[in-house]
């Protein structure tokens, strides 16, 4: 092993030669690798830890570049999923950590496969939905997360240890309604609040994964880089709430039918994302042939993008399609069921 | 009762984008009241319209969620700090805005 890699880190008093060991040897699932995913993945990967899980539905694109710090241009370019563009970023970063990409929505079905074998859980989505489906899967199985969330140059962030701390949903009851809460679509969204987050995110994951529990912030952290305040509510003395279905009473709704993700869901601006129906693997070559007649087929390395009538299809290999053009689920679902037909 | 209350950004909009307003209260319940009165368009952000507040909306006050204190009920005392601490998503999803 090259320490000399890691010299700076392991003069740092909390890491040390022992928790850079450590480091090396733990596993970390990332999901979602836009901008607080990309930012957790690079300095994850800077750290030195020895496996990241990267987990992302959707591809790279020019607007992205502004705050999510892994990519460039060419991935844009290229439409790259976002996992793939991420782990090949960390081969380039550091050789000493694997990097295992999937291009996949986190659903029910898989939530807990991707949980199983890692040691911590960092929140890089954008929705309330997977993150209480990962607080479900994550209590269900004592597995540390941390949430993290940013909009305009204000962000949030908590570390959720299951048995230990309150959950996400003693926190927040409630999903959010749409309508309710600003998103990065709406009020926009600086890097620095995204970066600040992330190095909140990153150093409690490096807390956990060393055994520095006693230096574990304990709280929820509110920041707002703009207003340069940084504000830390203490979640400590043991007040999980009572009523939580989730740690409380051990119902886990989102893991189970009772609150199922859709199978479509508004994605952006002017995009309908639709899930995978099932274990699927397609031939985007074969598919392309086929629609090659119908309109305009670009075949990327992970994607087909097939552009009818003004709306843009985007299909990955397992299935799930972006949709763009339409804010209208029936008619998303038409296309799809029209031109890719599975 | 003289007390601070802290907005997030996702709120300031509605307080004339002021990040600290100092009201004077003897509850929660009467700070939101007034809070409401003078800066109309927050209550419906922060209470249902029973006057509960809303399940992804927390309140804290001098770092104690109140819903482990008396809620709305929960009495305030000079020089105390009240931060409201919305849930936020961030990212694409799919919402008007706030």
């Amino acid at each position: 092993m090259d320490w000399e890699k890691y010299s700076r880190q392991i003069l740092f008093r909390g890491i040390g030669k022992a928790g850079q060991e450590r480091l090396l040897q733990s596993r970390v699932l990332i999901i979602g690798c836009g901008a607080l995913g990309a930012a957790q993945a690079e300095m994850l990967a800077r750290a030195g830890v020895g496996f990241l899980r990267l987990v992302d539905r959707d591809f790279v694109e020019e607007s992205n570049l502004q705050r999510q710090i892994m990519f460039e241009e060419r991935d844009a370019a290229e439409r790259l999923p976002k996992a793939i563009a991420c782990a090949r970023r960390v081969a380039r970063i550091n050789a000493d950590v694997r990097a295992e990409a999937v291009v996949a929505d986190v659903n029910y079905k898989n939530i807990e496969q991707l949980i199983a074998d890692v040691d911590v859980v960092l929140d890089g989505t954008d929705n309330f939905e997977t993150r209480y489906l990962i607080n479900d899967a994550c209590v269900k199985h004592g597995k540390p997360w941390i949430y993290g969330a940013a909009v305009g140059s204000y962000g949030l962030t908590m570390t959720i240890r299951p048995g230990v701390t309150p959950c996400l949903r003693c926190v927040f009851e409630k999903i959010p309604p749409p309508a309710s809460s600003p998103t990065c679509d709406t009020a926009g969204i600086l890097l620095p609040v995204i970066l600040t987050v992330a190095s909140i995110q990153v150093t409690e994951a490096l807390k956990l994964l060393t055994g520095c529990i006693e230096k574990l912030h304990g709280g929820l952290i509110q920041v707002d880089v703009w207003e340069a305040s940084f504000h830390r509510v203490s979640l400590q003395k043991g007040r999980a709430s009572a009523k939580c279905p989730a740690c409380q009473h051990r119902r886990f709704e989102f893991l189970e039918a009772s609150v199922r993700q859709s199978a479509l869901t508004l994605c952006g601006r002017n995009a309908v994302h639709i899930s995978s129906l099932g274990d699927v693997s397609l031939d985007l070559r074969e598919i392309a042939e086929r629609l090659k007649l119908l309109g305009e087929v670009t075949l990327k390395e992970f994607l087909l993008v097939f552009r009818v009538n003004g709306y843009e299809l985007n299909l990955f290999p397992d299935g799930h399609c972006i949709v763009k053009g339409t804010e209208d689920m029936a008619l998303a679902r038409s296309l799809y069921a029209r031109y890719i037909g599975i | 009762m003289s007390v601070t209350v802290r907005i997030p950004q996702p709120l300031r909009r509605f307080t004339e984008n002021r990040d600290m307003i100092e009201l004077s209260a003897r509850t929660v319940g009467e700070l939101l009241e007034q809070l409401g009165r003078q800066y109309p368009g927050i209550t419906e952000r922060l209470c249902e319209p029973d006057g509960q507040l809303r399940r992804f909306v927390n309140i804290y006050v001098d770092g104690e969620d109140i819903r482990f204190l008396s809620g709305l009920a929960t009495e305030l005392e000079d020089g105390m700090e009240v931060s409201i601490i919305p849930a936020i998503a961030g990212g694409n999803e799919h919402a008007p805005s706030l």
